[in-house]
């Protein structure tokens, strides 16, 4: 027997097995992707939905199950459909330009792959930014055994922050005037304030070196304006889930937004973290949690109460509220809580809190930065370059601030992989909270509960059942989250998309990768086809995931098991930093002959509509 | 396994029904206002147990999640984890159960209690600096996975009674059951 041969037979014969143990073995869907009118309660305007709608379509899907989805296009323009999360043929992965040509206006191409994995996951147009204008659904798969937890119903939160302007709009606009959408921009009487707080002088040196830097305390998010919906429904709209109390109900929550994080929280209830990103995780029992764009979430709560229950979800930056409740009977509603203050940046999220630098960082960084330095050797930073990079007068984060981010990178390793987390920690001179090892030291963005309560952290995060076997990385590859914020580029390793080559991987290689977050920006990192192994400094227990957030000023480690022949898309999942150059294609050469590397990718690409 | 290399087994793991506080005392002691304080039983003698049954533990959950006792009955429990993590059988009200989370949470966080063992020199280190360990307590079994062990209860009036996993987390996620009173 050929190899070739041999791999077919090995092909058909899981191919049989899979059939063999599954009921519903095989299920055709079909998509349309439409215009729709979208309804948003501050808002009305023309959107792209599926099926027609603005309330996004659900897929319910069977591990075990081979799925044919036939998506036809309804709009004047090319569209595409990618799988978010889901393991499959890359030809069937849906990103035009990597994975096929997309789909053509009134075309319908249809997709068929195995369904591998169980789990809550989601899909979105990959074309233009036809995501961010509401060209997103969700996906449900039920795994073949039952699940390590247990539910009595649940339901999709599915999250995203609809715009009144259409994203090719938006992304004019940022490419003008980077600060086009900040809406909180600092004021005299805040500088007064700052004055009366930190003394005139450090004040006075506070305001200049981020006016140097074209940059503001304010810059969290870089889209403002829009409105956070849940399942397609504005805060005023007020999408309900309905429960019996004593029910132990299963939340999915998804953030299909295109620039906005949440920090979501359920006043009266605790939520057990049971996934992420579609995958177990032991579960974890916290009070808030913050989803980062393109992450899934599940949780279980059980309210006990015959009373309505607000599900409350901020934005990172406090400009907006999404707003749903969960309630006995439809109409009941709970208190809404106000939004809180907005986190203002620091030095430390700059790359730039050190003790060295004086006057200049005063007040503005948190102690806990300083206590870091002295014994970790990436710390430590030539003055020059900070100057250096001050100097442009430009966002060119590519010039300024390496080496800083070792701080953060560092301890989430060395701190949890011996399970001591408190004496690793000085936490003499953190906040009252445990220190989020995820986020820099003294950074404005590090999450703290509402209600005093715990917040989730990524360091929270344990495989419930390890998909690998634990082993070294073959090697490392060290991605710099890079942008020049003036002009609104956004790069890795200071190069672009358009002007970058491919990232090479060699299949059955374990490759880590290090992303240096050199911008004031939280990137939400998203590799296409393999799984995301999160170096949480649990070793074989790291959690699996498809997305990795880098906040600013931190370094974060990630391992891939590269068993994907083909290629691929690896990108920042912010819309607009995705499309302003942060994204690469990465190839995987090798592997066996007959894996999905060698399927034809147009044998399924039909003309209709 | 033959009689004696089961009970060999169960000597091993009784040595790990740990817990921080311990409940010592089987009776409820919460004063929450429930008047007269109800028992949720107490360990007991293997002369008087009446019938066996088998319990086993997986990622996160018991099988089977519902079990029928009668007050003043003793019954043997033999509980095995055929999961990967470490898991607990512990016998008590949902009220005891939350508490004894906050003492699981303390192995936890001074790295005692591991995904998938018991770190014992950690649980040491934390008896020395705390002068307060691990001690054995009759209504729990703290398994390690691959580990069984063997409870024998006597059960009382209590009528709220769950057996539960307090890893922290299990219990939220589904990995407790209901003894339902038979009287």
């Amino acid at each position: 027997m050929t190899a070739t041969s041999f791999a077919r037979a090995c092909a058909l014969a899981a191919a049989f097995t899979v059939s063999s143990v599954t009921a519903a073995s095989a299920g055709d869907y079909s998509i349309t992707v439409d215009r729709v009118a979208l309804e948003t309660g501050d808002f009305a305007k023309t959107a792209i939905g599926y099926n027609g709608s603005s309330t996004p379509t659900i897929l319910r899907f069977k591990e075990g199950e081979e799925v044919t989805i036939a998506v036809t296009n309804n709009l004047a323009e090319d569209t595409s459909i990618h799988w978010h999360g889901l393991i499959l043929p890359y030809q069937q992965d849906g990103v035009p330009g990597i994975s096929y040509e997309g789909i053509k206006s009134g075309e319908t191409f249809t997709y068929r792959f195995p369904i591998v994995q169980s789990g809550t996951y989601w899909f979105h147009s990959h074309t233009g930014f036809q995501e961010p204008d509401g060209a997103y659904g969700a996906i449900v798969i039920e795994p073949q055994g039952r699940e390590p937890f247990r539910f009595d119903r649940d339901y999709v939160v599915q999250l995203t922050d609809a715009h009144p302007h259409s994203g090719e709009r938006i992304m004019r606009n940022l490419k003008l005037m980077p600060d086009y959408y900040n809406r909180q921009q600092r004021t005299f009487l805040d500088f007064l304030n700052d004055s009366r707080d930190q003394g005139l002088s450090a004040a006075l040196a506070d305001r200049s070196a981020w006016g140097e830097m074209r940059m503001m305390p304010t810059d969290v998010e870089d889209l403002q304006g829009f409105t956070p919906l849940i399942n397609g429904m504005g805060p005023s709209q007020n999408w309900t889930g309905l429960f019996e109390p004593g029910e132990r109900i299963r939340l999915r929550f998804i953030n299909s937004s295109a620039m906005t994080y949440f920090d979501i929280r359920i006043p009266g209830l605790q939520m057990t973290v049971v996934q992420a990103d579609g995958n177990n995780v032991q579960p974890v029992t916290v009070d808030e949690l913050r989803i980062a764009v393109a992450e899934t979430y599940d949780v279980i709560v059980r309210p006990t109460e015959d009373r309505a229950y607000t599900v409350f979800a901020e934005s990172m930056g406090r400009t907006a509220f999404a707003r749903g409740t969960l309630a006995p009977r439809s109409g009941m509603e709970a208190e809404v809580p106000d939004l809180r203050e907005p986190p203002l940046l620091t030095m430390a999220d700059m790359g730039m809190a050190h003790g060295e630098h004086g006057s200049m960082d005063q007040g503005a960084m948190g102690q806990g930065a300083m206590d870091h330095g002295s014994n970790q050797p990436t710390h430590t930073m030539p003055d020059s370059r900070v100057m250096q990079g001050m100097n442009h007068g430009t966002m060119d984060h590519s010039a300024m601030g390496h080496g800083t981010m070792g701080q953060s990178s560092g301890q989430p390793t060395h701190i949890m992989s011996d399970g001591s987390v408190m004496q690793g920690m000085d936490h003499g001179t953190m906040a009252a909270a445990p220190a989020d090892p995820f986020y820099a030291p003294g950074s404005g963005l590090t999450p703290q509960a509402a209600d005093g309560g715990k917040f989730l952290s990524y360091a929270d995060l344990k495989a419930q059942k390890p998909l690998y076997e634990h082993r070294d990385a073959t090697r490392e590859i060290e991605l710099r989250l890079t942008g020049n914020m003036e002009r609104y580029i956004w790069s890795i390793n200071g190069v672009k998309f358009s002007d970058a080559e491919p990232i090479r991987l060699q299949y059955g290689e374990r490759v880590r990768f290090k992303f240096v977050n050199e911008t004031m920006m939280t990137h939400p990192m998203h590799l296409h086809g393999m799984w995301s192994i999160l170096d949480v400094g649990q070793g074989k227990w790291n959690p699996i995931k498809h997305v990795v957030s880098v906040a600013p000023g931190t370094t974060v480690f990630m391992e891939t098991e590269v068993d994907a022949p083909g290629q691929w898309a690896f990108h920042c999942h912010l819309s607009y930093h995705a499309d302003s150059g942060m994204f690469r294609k990465v190839v995987v050469e090798g592997g066996p002959v007959g894996k999905s590397a060698d399927l034809d990718t147009t044998s399924n690409h039909t003309t209709g509509g | 396994m033959n009689h004696r290399l089961y009970a060999r087994a169960v000597a091993a793991a009784l040595a790990l029904s740990l817990s921080v506080a311990g409940i010592a005392s089987a009776q409820m002691s919460h004063g929450g206002g429930h008047g007269a304080a109800m028992s949720i039983g107490q360990p007991g003698d293997a002369s008087a147990v009446g019938r066996t049954i088998e319990i086993t533990m997986h990622d996160n959950y018991y099988e089977p999640e519902t079990l029928s006792v009668s007050e003043g009955e003793t019954v043997r429990f033999l509980v095995k984890n055929a999961g990967a993590i470490v898991h607990e059988f512990n016998i008590a009200t949902a009220e005891m159960h939350k508490a004894h989370e906050a003492e699981m949470q303390m192995l936890v966080d001074h790295g005692v209690l591991m995904p998938d063992r018991i770190d014992r020199a950690a649980a040491e280190k934390m008896k020395t600096s705390m002068g307060h360990g691990m001690h054995a307590a009759g209504n729990s079994l703290l398994l390690e996975p691959g580990q069984s062990g063997e409870l024998i209860w006597r059960f009382a009036d209590a009528k709220d009674l769950e057996f539960a996993c307090n890893v922290p987390g299990h219990y939220q996620a589904g990995m407790m059951g209901d003894f339902r009173k038979a009287n």
